[in-house]
C-alpha cells in the first residue's frame, strides 16, 4: 500500500524588537549569562509585565504578510507549566484570542498551506545540562516570539522545505526577524501523520521537536514517515507523543517523561489588558509593508520581462530585490541589470548568507550608471562586462575605467569615418565582397573594430559597411 | 486630629525629634511584640537612619511633608529592597528583594520611617493571620482573640499603637476584616487606584494595596499619597477620583445610603444592630437610607474562591527553589527538588488553595468553574452598577461576626471562608470599601462596618466615614498598648 | 465528584507531593470545597461578559532599552549558583 504524508507546522520566530516583550531588557543574542535580566524577566515575586508595542506591531505585520485576518480584540493568556527555564512557571501567550487568524502560505506548485493563527508569546530561558546538573540562564527569557500554527496541509517533504523557506523569506522581507534556525531565532515543531493514499481520515500524529535546520527538518520527517509506515505495515499503532530529533543518529525518540503533565490550564492573564486593534491601524500597517516577495516576483515577470527563474533569484532576499530596483532605475532593459546581478555579482556572493546580506562593493547607483552607458550606446556589452569586474574588484565607479575616448566614438560621423578608412585600406576585401564573398566583410569589420579600439558596436558597424559598399 | 497630623505637628513644632519618636515606637514594639506578634521583622536601624535625615531637615529649617518622619509599617508581602520579604511563608524565608514595591518607592522617597514588616496569613490566604509561618498576630483588644486576616499584623500593630499606620493588601477582605476585628480603619481602594507593582501576588485581578489606620483622616492622607499612576503596572489608573483629604467633612445631607438586605441577613445580631444603629446616625446627619436587594451576592463567595484560587495556583507556581527562597536539602533530580521544596515550603492552606485553583482550571473543569465564575463576575458588577443608580454609598457589615478566639478559625475551611462573605463582593467588582469601627459586642470586642462606593469614589466613602467618626467617636477606642501621642 | 486520581493528577500539575496517607482526607476536603463551588451552577447565566475591571485596553511600553541588572544582583537570592548561572545540582 502507498502512504501519504500529512504534516502541519508550529513555527516559533523571535521578533527583532530591541527589548524583551514585557520589560526593557535587551534582546541581544549572547552576553554573559543572566546579564540581560531584571526583576520582571526573572519573575521575581510582585513584578508585573508590560507589553512591548513593537512586538504587537511586528506580529500584526506577520499576520498581514501571510494573508491573515487581524483580530479586532486580542488578549494575553497564561500557559501554566513548571520547568526551570520558565521563571514564572507560566508562559504569557495567547490561546483564546490570538492576534492573527487564518491566512496561508502559497507554494510554487500553487497549493496554499493554510494557517490556523499567529500569536505572540515570550521565550523561555536556556538550560545547560552538565554532569547531571542544570545551569539556568534567563537572558533569552522574555524575548518576544510569534508562533505561526499551520493546518495539516503539507503533503510532502519538498512542500515542507518550501513552506519553511517561504516563511523565512517573508518574515525577513518584512524585517520582523532574522529567522536564523542555527541561532534559534526560528524553530519548527512538526506534527506528522501518515494515511493510505486516497483516504481522507487523518492518522494519529506525532510531534517532532529540536530540529535546527531545514535539512534536519527534511531528514527528521523522512525518518518519521518511514517509521510510522513500517509500524502500521507491521500491524502496530502510532502513539500520539512528542519526539526529539537527534541529528547525530538521524532518529527520533520520545521526549517527555511522565513527570511532565500535559494540562496547561490556560486562562486570561489578569496582569495584562485587552489589545484593541483598530481597522485604521491595520490599514496603516498594511500600507507600510514592503511589497511581498511573491507579488514582487510576479511583477518582475509580468512587467519587466524577467524570466521566472531569474525573478525568483532576484526576490529571494529583500536586499537583492532592493539592489535590483535601485540599479534598474530609468534603464531601458531591466533584464540587462538582472543579467549583471545574476551573472557577475552573484559570483561574488556565493553563499546564501552572503546573498541575504548582499553587501556588494559596487553600489546599485554605480551599476545603474554603467548600464545607462550601455543603453546610450556609448559602450558596448563586452566593455561593460569587463568594467563591472574591475568595479567589483575595486569598488570604484565605471568612469574610473572607461576613458572619454572609449566613449562617444560611436556617433554616426566617427562610424562613417572608420568604415571609409576600412574600405580604403582593404580594396581587395571590398571587391571580394561585391563579388559575392560574404565572408570578406569580416576583414573590413575587424579593421573597424581595431581602429575603434573596441568601442564600436559590431552589429552597427556591419550594417554601416554593408550600406556603404553594397 | 488623626495620628499622622498629630505626629506631623509634633515634629514641625519640635515637641520631639523624629529620632525620639522612632525610638519610643521601637521601645514599645520591643515591649509588646512578644505578646502581639504583630511584627515579623523590626528594622530599627533603617528606621533610625531615616529619622536622622528627617531631623536634619527639620533642624535646617526645611519644610517636611505630611508623611515625612512618620513611623509606619508594611505588610510582609510588599517588596522592600534589601529587606527580607517573606509573605510569612517558609518558602520565602531569607528572600531579600532587589527592587522596591511602587508604594514603598513613593513613601520611602517621602522619608516615611519604616519600623518593620508585619505579620500576615501565609501569602495572604486566611482570615485570622494564623496561617503565618511565624504564628498569628494577637488582637490588641484581647490577645486571646485573633487580629483577623490576612493583614493581621498591620491591624494588630496599628490597633496597639506600635505603628501610627501601615499598608496592607486586600484580596477578599484582608484589609477591612482585620481593621474591623481590631477596631480601626481599613481602606481597600478601587482596583487600579494603587499600583500593585511589588505586591507579591495572591490573586492578581482582586489584589489591592491600602492603608490601615487609627482614624479616617489618616486613611485619607495615606491613600492620597499612594494612589499614583504607575507605568510598571498595566492595570494602574491612579487616583482618578482626585484628592480625598480636602473633601473630608463635606456635608452628607441628602446623600443616599443603601443597605442590601443580603448583607444584613445572616450576620450575627450584635453586628446587625451595630450597623443599623450606624444607619440611624447617618439619618440624623441628614442622609437618606434606602433598602434594596442584591441577589447576585449569593454567588459572590464561590465566585471569589474560584477566581482567587485559580489565579493563586498560577501566581504561586514560581516558588521552585531555583531563583530565591527556600530549597529542600535532599532530593533526586530537578522535578523531585521542585516538588519537595514546594511541599515543605508551603503551609496547608496555601497548598489547599493551589490544588483547588489547579482543579478549576484543569481540562474538563475550566468551563464549569472558572469560565462560569468569570461570567458571574460580570453579573455581580452589573448588579452593583444597578444598585448605585439608587444610592451613593452602600452600608454593610464588614464581617458577620467579631474577632474569634485564637485557634478557632482553622478547623473547617468552608466555615472560615464564610467569614469573608461581606468583604469579597467589593473585590469581585473592583470597588472601593472602607471599614470603620461602629460598636462593640458584649465582650467588648470591636464591630466594624464598611462603606462601599462607586469606582474611584474614595472621596465619597471617606467623607461619609469621617462624618460617622465625628458623630460617634466613642467607637474609635484606644487600647492599653503602645505609644501615647 | 472528586476522585483520588483527580487529586493525584492536580497535585502533579501543582508540583506538590501528597503523602499516600493524606490522600483520602484531602480528596474528601476537596470534594467539600468543590460542592461549595458548585453552587454557582445554580446561578442564572447572564450575558455580562467580564473582561477586566476597568475595561482597560492598549496599555503598552515603547520598545526602548532599559539597563538590565547585573548578573550578581540577579543571582543574589539564588539558593545555589555557579558561573553566573542559577544551578540545580542533580543530587545532594
Amino acid at each position: 500500500m502507498k502512504y501519504e504524508l500529512v504534516a502541519g507546522f508550529e513555527t516559533h520566530i523571535e521578533l527583532a524588537t530591541k527589548t524583551k516583550i514585557f520589560c526593557g531588557c535587551t534582546t541581544r543574542f549572547g552576553g554573559e549569562p543572566n546579564s540581560h535580566c531584571c526583576p520582571v524577566c526573572i519573575g521575581l515575586p510582585g513584578t508585573l509585565p508590560k507589553l512591548n508595542r513593537q512586538a504587537v506591531r511586528y506580529a500584526i505585520m506577520a499576520g498581514l504578510a501571510t494573508h491573515g485576518e487581524i483580530a479586532k480584540i486580542s488578549k494575553m493568556d497564561r500557559k501554566n507549566y513548571c520547568y526551570p527555564d520558565l521563571p514564572k512557571a507560566y508562559q504569557i501567550s495567547q490561546l483564546y484570542a490570538p492576534l492573527s487568524i487564518g491566512g496561508y502560505v502559497e507554494l510554487s506548485n500553487g497549493r496554499k498551506i493554510r494557517l490556523h493563527h499567529i500569536h505572540i508569546e515570550e521565550d523561555a530561558g536556556k538550560l545547560i545540562h552538565r554532569h547531571g546538573d542544570t545551569y539556568v540562564d534567563y537572558n533569552r527569557g522574555g524575548v518576544p516570539l510569534i508562533e505561526i500554527v499551520s493546518e495539516p496541509d503539507i503533503r510532502s517533504i519538498d512542500e515542507a522545505r518550501e513552506y519553511v523557506e517561504k516563511l523565512q523569506q517573508v518574515m525577513r522581507y518584512i524585517g520582523i526577524s532574522d529567522c536564523k534556525m542555527q541561532e534559534g531565532s526560528m524553530r519548527c515543531d512538526v506534527n506528522i501523520s501518515v494515511r493510505p493514499e486516497g483516504t481522507e481520515k487523518l492518522g494519529t500524529r506525532t510531534e517532532i521537536k529540536n530540529m535546527n535546520s531545514i535539512n534536519n527538518i527534511a531528514r527528521a520527517m523522512e525518518y518519521e514517515f518511514e517509521r510510522q509506515v513500517d509500524l502500521i505495515e507491521s500491524g502496530g499503532k502510532v502513539v500520539q507523543e512528542t519526539l526529539r530529533y537527534d541529528d547525530a543518529t538521524n532518529t527520533t525518540s520520545p521526549m517527555r517523561s511522565k513527570e511532565d503533565a500535559h494540562d496547561y490550564r490556560y486562562f486570561r492573564d489578569p496582569d495584562l489588558v485587552t489589545i484593541n486593534v483598530s481597522r485604521e491601524e491595520v490599514e496603516e500597517i498594511r500600507a507600510s509593508l514592503p511589497e511581498l516577495p511573491a507579488d514582487k516576483c510576479r511583477r518582475y515577470i509580468d512587467e519587466l520581462g524577467i524570466p521566472e527563474k531569474d525573478a525568483q533569484l532576484l526576490t529571494k532576499y529583500r536586499k537583492i530585490s532592493e539592489y535590483f530596483d535601485a540599479a534598474r532605475e530609468g534603464v531601458k532593459s531591466p533584464k540587462t541589470v538582472s543579467n549583471f546581478i545574476i551573472g557577475q555579482i552573484f559570483r561574488r556572493t556565493e553563499t546564501e548568507s552572503d546573498k541575504e546580506v548582499f553587501d556588494v562593493s559596487v553600489t546599485p547607483e554605480q551599476l545603474n550608471e554603467l548600464v545607462k552607458l550601455l543603453d546610450s550606446g556609448k559602450i558596448r556589452n563586452n566593455l561593460a562586462k569587463s568594467t563591472l569586474e574591475k568595479m567589483l574588484d575595486s569598488g570604484k565607479g565605471a568612469l574610473e575605467f572607461i576613458s572619454e575616448s572609449d566613449m562617444g566614438g560611436l556617433d554616426e560621423e566617427t562610424m562613417i569615418t572608420l568604415c571609409r578608412q576600412a574600405i580604403e585600406e582593404n580594396k581587395k576585401a571590398v571587391e571580394d565582397y561585391r563579388g559575392g564573398k560574404e565572408k570578406a566583410l569580416k576583414a573590413l569589420l575587424g579593421n573597424v573594430m581595431k581602429n575603434s579600439r573596441g568601442k564600436a558596436d559590431a552589429a552597427a558597424a556591419e550594417a554601416k559597411l554593408k550600406e556603404m559598399i553594397g | 486630629m488623626g495620628s499622622i497630623e498629630k505626629i506631623h505637628e509634633m515634629l514641625t513644632t519640635k515637641q520631639c525629634s523624629c529620632a525620639e519618636l522612632t525610638k519610643s515606637y521601637l521601645k514599645e514594639i520591643e515591649k509588646s511584640n512578644g505578646e502581639l506578634n504583630a511584627y515579623v521583622n523590626v528594622t530599627g536601624d533603617e528606621a533610625l537612619k531615616t529619622a536622622a535625615i528627617v531631623d536634619e531637615k527639620i533642624a535646617s529649617g526645611e519644610q517636611i511633608g505630611m508623611l515625612e518622619g512618620v513611623p509606619m509599617t508594611l505588610k510582609d508581602n510588599l517588596s522592600t529592597k534589601g529587606i527580607e520579604t517573606t509573605c510569612c511563608s517558609k518558602i520565602l524565608k531569607g528572600y531579600k528583594p532587589i527592587y522596591n514595591a511602587t508604594v514603598w518607592d513613593i513613601l520611602s522617597k517621602q522619608n516615611a520611617v519604616m519600623l518593620g514588616k508585619t505579620n500576615m496569613d501565609e501569602f495572604a490566604m486566611g482570615s485570622s493571620c494564623e496561617t503565618s509561618c511565624f504564628g498569628g498576630a494577637a488582637n490588641p483588644f484581647d490577645t486571646g482573640h485573633v487580629s483577623g486576616g490576612s493583614s493581621g499584623g498591620v491591624a494588630s500593630a496599628v490597633g496597639a499603637n506600635i505603628a501610627p499606620y501601615g499598608l496592607g493588601s486586600d484580596t477578599g477582605g484582608s484589609i477591612r476584616q482585620p481593621a474591623s476585628f481590631c477596631g480601626i480603619v481599613g481602606l481597600k481602594p478601587t482596583y487600579g487606584a494603587v499600583s500593585r507593582y511589588g505586591l507579591i501576588a495572591y490573586a492578581s485581578s482582586l489584589d489591592q494595596i491600602g492603608p490601615i489606620t487609627k482614624t479616617v483622616e489618616d486613611a485619607s492622607i495615606v491613600f492620597d499619597a499612594i494612589s499614583k499612576y504607575d507605568d510598571r503596572d498595566s492595570t494602574s489608573k491612579g487616583n482618578v477620583g482626585g484628592d480625598t483629604y480636602s473633601k473630608l467633612n463635606n456635608d452628607i445631607k441628602g446623600s443616599k445610603i443603601g443597605i442590601a438586605r443580603e448583607y444584613i441577613d445572616g450576620v450575627r445580631d450584635d453586628v446587625k444592630n451595630a450597623v443599623l444603629n450606624a444607619a440611624k446616625v447617618y439619618e440624623s446627619l441628614g442622609a437618606e437610607i434606602v433598602y434594596f436587594d442584591l441577589p447576585a451576592l449569593k454567588f459572590a463567595l464561590p465566585v471569589y474562591y474560584i477566581i482567587a484560587c485559580a489565579e493563586a495556583s498560577s501566581n504561586l507556581g514560581r516558588y521552585d527553589g531555583i531563583r530565591y527562597g527556600y530549597k529542600t536539602s535532599h532530593y533526586n533530580g530537578t522535578h523531585d527538588m521542585i516538588c519537595r521544596t514546594r511541599s515543605e515550603g508551603f503551609g496547608e492552606e496555601v497548598k489547599r488553595r493551589i490544588l483547588l485553583g489547579t482543579y478549576v482550571l484543569s481540562a474538563g473543569y475550566y468551563d464549569a468553574y472558572y469560565k462560569k465564575a468569570q461570567n458571574l463576575r460580570g453579573t455581580i458588577i452589573k448588579a452593583f452598577n444597578n444598585a448605585f443608580e439608587n444610592c451613593d454609598i452602600i452600608l454593610a457589615p464588614t464581617v458577620p461576626m467579631t474577632a474569634f478566639e485564637t485557634g478557632h478559625a482553622v478547623s473547617d475551611p468552608i466555615e472560615t471562608y464564610l467569614t469573608d462573605i461581606c468583604t469579597v463582593p467589593v473585590n469581585i467588582a473592583g470597588l472601593p470599601g472602607v471599614s470603620i469601627p461602629c460598636g462593640f459586642n458584649a465582650k467588648g470586642m470591636p464591630i466594624g462596618m464598611q462603606l462601599i462606593g462607586k469606582s474611584f469614589n474614595e472621596a465619597t466613602i471617606l467623607n461619609a466615614a469621617y462624618k460617622y467618626q465625628q458623630a460617634a467617636p466613642e467607637n474609635f477606642k484606644d487600647t492599653k498598648w503602645g505609644v501615647k501621642l | 465528584m472528586v476522585t483520588r486520581e483527580d487529586v493525584e493528577n492536580i497535585a502533579l500539575l501543582s508540583k506538590l507531593f501528597v503523602p499516600e496517607e493524606e490522600l483520602d482526607g484531602l480528596t474528601q476536603s476537596m470534594q467539600e470545597i468543590i460542592d461549595f463551588a458548585d453552587t454557582i451552577n445554580n446561578a442564572p447565566t447572564s450575558g455580562e461578559a467580564f473582561d477586566n475591571i476597568n475595561n482597560l485596553s492598549n496599555v503598552f511600553r515603547e520598545d526602548e532599552v532599559v539597563e538590565s541588572y547585573s548578573s550578581e544582583e540577579i543571582l543574589k537570592n539564588a539558593p545555589e549558583q555557579a558561573e553566573n548561572h542559577f544551578l540545580v545540582r542533580n543530587r545532594e
